[in-house]
């Protein structure tokens, strides 16, 4: 099913969540906003990935839990989360 | 009642009963007539109504003279009142067409010869125009009809493809462009030239592109790899699922091919670089135009394999990359140069310098690369494109491209990823002027047909955009 920008929201808390091993609850919305990403894999591809040169539109998603804050960057079908601890992530 | 009046009855009531009879027929005759009329009137709809407003009125006249008046004494006539006969209605003696040189009111000048002696009858003769469109396409379509576009295609959306040639509208620059117009005077291309196109895919069926899609040969058997199988490559490859089946599931791949050779002069949606090619796609980039390196390389290793069975590629291209150098997808892209195989690569959208922050396949230093940057429609360096005076070659159109997208619909999207097949368009067409020429004159033939562009000058190796027109041998 194609992303909205709430359900992209809703699926990063997730992810935060589970990764940081925290309550939903003590996570923080900063923003959430379109943003244009310079390619398929909205700027944050991860190790061994090509990705398409087209320019991508989709939604930037910054969270703060525990004073740090991490980004997510979706588009209709996917969910990344980038550069957590110097990593590129696919999360759906 | 006697037996002669009873017959004098039946008489007169027959006559009755006929009369009615009649006039009920008359009747409906003239109630038929009637109707015929009103449906006459009301089947000509408004919209094909035409306006004939008072500024749409031209100062003619038709004019009827009486037989026994000559042409010369109707001329005459014509004169002292200033006017012209622009035209004599052979079919009808005395018929004249009489211009008004005042652009008096045709009304009063018509009752004023009607009052000339020898005139049977005189009549205003209205031009008639259809009221103006007032679609915002318009200017655009008028401009497109300006006939110094001689040997533009039929394709009701080429006006809007700036990339192919700019009409200074829309904010652009005239001019800035590939100059396609003037390179068809010397080729549209050749289906004997294939370009592989990996990527995400292509829409097989597009309305645009299927007339352009490569078909496997009867005579060449389906695809055999040793370890992967067989697979029955009738349309292309899918290297990253492992089957025969190219379909784009994202749009990128077919935008890309639509650049390249969509069908020009169809009559149908867009017109690419060529209007006559063969796109061999070869699918690795996955839903959300991302693949894996081993797939890029799997797709290669299926294009040079193909070309050793025959298959004429000449040409890869490559809108995609990463900043992760992969020795294996450089070695591959090597065999490619060394199986005949220019491969033509975007250089990025991150805004760097490839120079200081290299980016791959673009940035490996093999012959049979070439790395391409993206301008917009004023011949600028796009904002998102990366470039290097040492690692980017050339740049082209990249910014607001019309396209193919699957579903046989169009979009405008931007990205070096279209500036790349642009060039590969090109070099397409070199290969169809010049079918024995090598890769290295290939690359070398692009990268010398330019058109130097300030902008460019420090930003990419050639200091210029692809120009098509130079690159079949035209001059400016």
């Amino acid at each position: 099913m194609a992303f909205t920008i709430e359900t992209a929201v809703g699926s990063a808390c997730a992810d935060l969540s589970h990764r940081l091993g925290i309550d939903r609850g003590e996570i923080e919305t900063v923003s959430a906003a379109e943003h244009e990403f310079a390619n398929g894999a909205l700027g944050a591809p991860t190790r061994g990935e090509m990705a398409a040169m087209m320019l991508t539109s989709g939604w930037k998603i910054r969270l703060r839990a525990a004073g740090e804050i991490y980004e997510y960057r979706a588009d209709l079908d996917q969910l990344r989360l980038h550069n957590f601890r110097g990593e590129n992530y696919v999360i759906k | 009642m006697n037996r002669n009046n009873i017959w004098i009855h039946l008489t007169l009531a027959c006559l009755l009963i006929v009369t009615a009879a009649i006039a009920g027929q008359i009747e409906r005759w003239r109630s038929a007539l009637k109707q015929t009329g009103v449906v006459s009137r009301t089947s000509v709809s408004a919209s094909h109504v035409p306006d004939i407003s008072d500024k749409h009125r031209s100062p003619e006249l038709i004019v009827k003279f009486a037989p026994n008046i000559g042409i010369e004494q109707i001329r005459s006539v014509a004169a002292a009142h200033n006017d012209a006969v622009v035209d004599e209605i052979e079919s009808v003696r005395g018929l004249m067409v009489i211009d008004d040189l005042d652009d008096n009111d045709a009304e009063a000048d018509a009752k004023e010869y009607s009052s000339i002696p020898g005139v049977v009858y005189a009549q205003p003769n209205y031009r008639i125009y259809l009221n103006e469109p007032s679609s915002p396409f318009q200017l655009k379509d008028l401009k497109y009809r300006d006939p110094a576009i001689a040997g533009a295609p039929n394709d009701p959306y080429f006006k809007e493809q700036w990339a192919l040639h700019n009409l200074g509208i829309d904010g652009g620059t005239s001019r800035a462009d590939i100059d396609a117009v003037r390179a068809w005077s010397r080729s549209h291309g050749s289906s004997d030239v294939v370009v592989g196109v990996i990527d995400s895919g292509v829409d097989l069926t597009h309305e645009d592109l299927r007339s352009n899609n490569w078909v496997r040969p009867d005579n060449l058997a389906p695809y055999h790899d040793d370890e992967l199988g067989t697979f029955d490559d009738l349309y292309g490859f899918n290297s990253a699922d492992k089957y025969a089946d190219p379909t784009d599931d994202n749009g990128h791949g077919t935008h890309c091919a639509g650049i390249i050779g969509a069908e020009g002069d169809n009559g149908v949606g867009v017109a690419g670089v060529n209007w006559h090619v063969k796109i061999l796609p070869v699918k690795y980039l996955n839903a959300s135009g991302t693949g894996d390196t081993s797939a890029a390389i799997e797709a290669i290793n299926y294009l040079i394999a193909r070309k050793k069975d025959g298959v004429n590629i000449r040409i890869i291209n490559a809108s995609w990359g990463s900043n992760e150098p992969s020795p294996a997808l450089k070695d591959a892209i090597q065999a490619a140069g060394d199986a005949g195989i220019l491969f033509v690569a975007a250089a990025g959208n991150d805004g760097v310098s490839n120079d200081d922050i290299p980016h791959y396949p673009s940035n490996f230093d093999l012959p049979n690369i070439v790395s391409v940057a993206a301008v917009d429609r004023n011949d600028r360096l796009t904002t998102f494109s990366n470039f290097g005076a040492r690692s980017v070659h050339i740049a082209a159109p990249g910014k607001d491209i019309l396209s193919t997208w699957p579903g046989s619909t169009y979009r405008t999207i931007s990205g070096t990823s279209m500036a790349a097949p642009f060039v590969s368009g090109v070099a397409a067409l070199i290969a169809a002027q010049e079918p024995n020429i090598s890769v290295r004159n290939l690359r070398a033939k692009l990268l010398n047909s330019v058109d130097k562009v300030s902008d460019l000058k420090g930003k990419v190796s050639t200091g210029g955009r692809i120009c098509a027109a130079k690159a079949v041998g035209l001059r400016d």
